[in-house]
């Protein structure tokens, strides 16, 4: 290999900056430039960027790895995880970072998603409540079939990264709706044969306007989701549960 | 306002989940299907034109339960019951996807802003479903109104009101409105109860539905407008030859 081929082509992020601590700080738009690596994501760029360009630039990261959910933001119009965006994917060399709408912002492109996600959790009980008899711990938990631990793992896959609120324009538009994350989890424990829960019990949470009634199915959520988990099936299935059931 | 500054349910068992809501979500979509469907038989029916005079009229005959007369003729009676059946689902259909709307400032701006920063078909689909729908609120009555009052339908009366009456214009716009709400509303309502999983192929077929019945529409519109142009007035309904 020789030295031309080495070396990198120049990518220019475009990236959204704006400090609410600080006092007099206006959001604006700041280019930097940076030589491509081999196999760069998004992630790496920002970490190169705040090493040797402006150690100021505030995001979020845990894991590089697309498990933990902490670096969600807005690609070029396109909300995903930035650890597992190549820039090689970017033909024109130019990439826009906005931090995800529809959450606290912290600074520049860090948002605090914890605080929605709790919340929310608060809100709609995202928690096992067990059968009265399973209080008992001295009892024998009675085993879930394969298949049933299986769907809901496919649900427990989320990680919380907040690209679906950010890319539903329900939820953009109205604060209080729910959001996929929310009837996605619901829909994990109304699958758990261990939940007490019955279907009333649901309907009390999101049997309305801000819940599975209120979702437009603009699928935001389901065309953005980093993890691939399927928001349009579980929404619909939610909605025709909901909307069968009588009270 | 977070989410937790909002008033837990638990504390006031009333705002919890509504009978009503679930209702009003049941009945944006049966009607929805309803008009939709319906909107596919008529613009197919009054395309019949494209065939010649005789099978339009044999068209409207049918309909109008001809087969029910002694001469033949149909009653332009079923037309105007039936235009008020219609009438009544789009009122209820208006009423209940009225909840869709962005009603406040705040609301139509936090679209708009969503618009802008994130890049979404089925969202902009959704903003022109949006912008089509309170266009029918205008002209769709008009429309219904016209075939409640004025119900006679036949190659040369249409093609009377076509031009004569310059119900072109009206047309020219309900037509795409109509169209693009109709196809992007019945492709929105079969994944939302998840009646297929087959989303690229359901898109598909709204782009070129869309396609298709905006052009039978705007051909038959011409033909009436063609065949309107070449009629004096007062006009002489159509008689079929061989009669």
């Amino acid at each position: 290999m020789n030295l031309i081929e080495t070396k990198g082509r120049s990518l220019t992020f475009n990236i959204f900056r704006y400090d609410p601590q600080e006092a007099g700080d206006k959001p604006k738009m700041v280019k930097y430039q940076i030589e491509e690596t081999p196999g760069m994501t998004v992630f790496i760029a920002l970490n190169m960027l705040r090493e040797h360009q402006d150690t100021s630039l505030q995001f979020d990261f845990v894991c590089r790895a697309g498990i933990c959910g902490s670096c969600a933001m807005v690609i070029n119009g396109l909300p995903t995880l930035a650890c597992r965006t190549l820039t090689k994917n970017y033909p024109k060399g130019e990439i826009t970072l906005m931090p995800l709408p529809g959450f606290e912002l912290i600074g520049d492109l860090s948002v605090n998603t914890g605080k929605f996600m709790r919340e929310l959790a608060e809100r709609l009980k995202l928690w096992l409540h067990p059968m009265s008899e399973d209080a008992d711990v001295h009892r024998l938990e009675t085993p879930m079939s394969p298949q049933e631990a299986a769907k809901l793992y496919e649900l427990d896959r989320c990680v919380e990264c907040g690209v679906c609120v950010s890319a539903c324009a329900t939820k953009q538009m109205r604060e209080s709706f729910v959001g996929a994350v929310g009837m996605m989890k619901l829909a994990r424990f109304e699958l758990d044969s261990r939940d007490s829960r019955t279907t009333e019990d649901f309907y009390h949470v999101i049997g309305n306007q801000d819940g599975v009634f209120g979702c437009m199915t603009l699928l935001g959520c389901q065309d953005n989701c980093p993890k691939d988990l399927p928001h349009m099936q579980q929404i619909a299935y939610l909605r025709r549960k909901m909307a069968m059931a009588q009270f | 306002m977070t989410v937790r500054t909002l008033l837990p349910a638990s504390a006031t068992p009333d705002i919890g989940g509504h009978p009503w809501s679930a209702k009003a979500d049941k009945i944006q979509s049966a009607t929805g299907i309803l008009l939709g469907c319906f909107l596919l038989a008529h613009l197919h029916f009054e395309s019949s034109i494209l065939l010649g005079k005789q099978a339009f009229y044999q068209v409207v005959q049918i309909l109008e339960g001809g087969m029910f007369s002694e001469t033949g003729h149909g009653f332009p009676i079923v037309t105007q019951i039936f235009s008020m059946l219609i009438l009544l689902v789009v009122i209820l259909h208006a009423a209940v996807a009225l909840r869709r709307f962005p009603v406040q400032i705040g609301q139509w701006r936090a679209l708009r802003r969503h618009m802008n920063v994130i890049k979404h078909k089925d969202s902009h689909a959704w903003f022109w479903q949006l912008v089509t729908g309170f266009i029918l609120f205008f002209l769709a009555p008009v429309h219904i109104f016209t075939m409640i009052t004025n119900p006679e339908i036949g190659p040369h009366l249409s093609a009377e009101r076509v031009y004569h009456a310059n119900a072109w214009l009206l047309y020219a716009l309900l037509l795409p409105a109509v169209v693009i709400h109709a196809m992007i509303g019945l492709y929105r309502v079969a994944v939302k109860w998840g009646i297929t999983a087959n989303r690229s192929g359901l898109r598909k077929l709204a782009k070129v539905m869309i396609i298709y019945l905006i052009t039978i529409g705007v051909f038959s519109l011409v033909s009436y407008i063609y065949i309107g142009h070449g009629l004096s007035l007062p006009i002489e309904p159509y008689v079929p030859t061989g009669h």
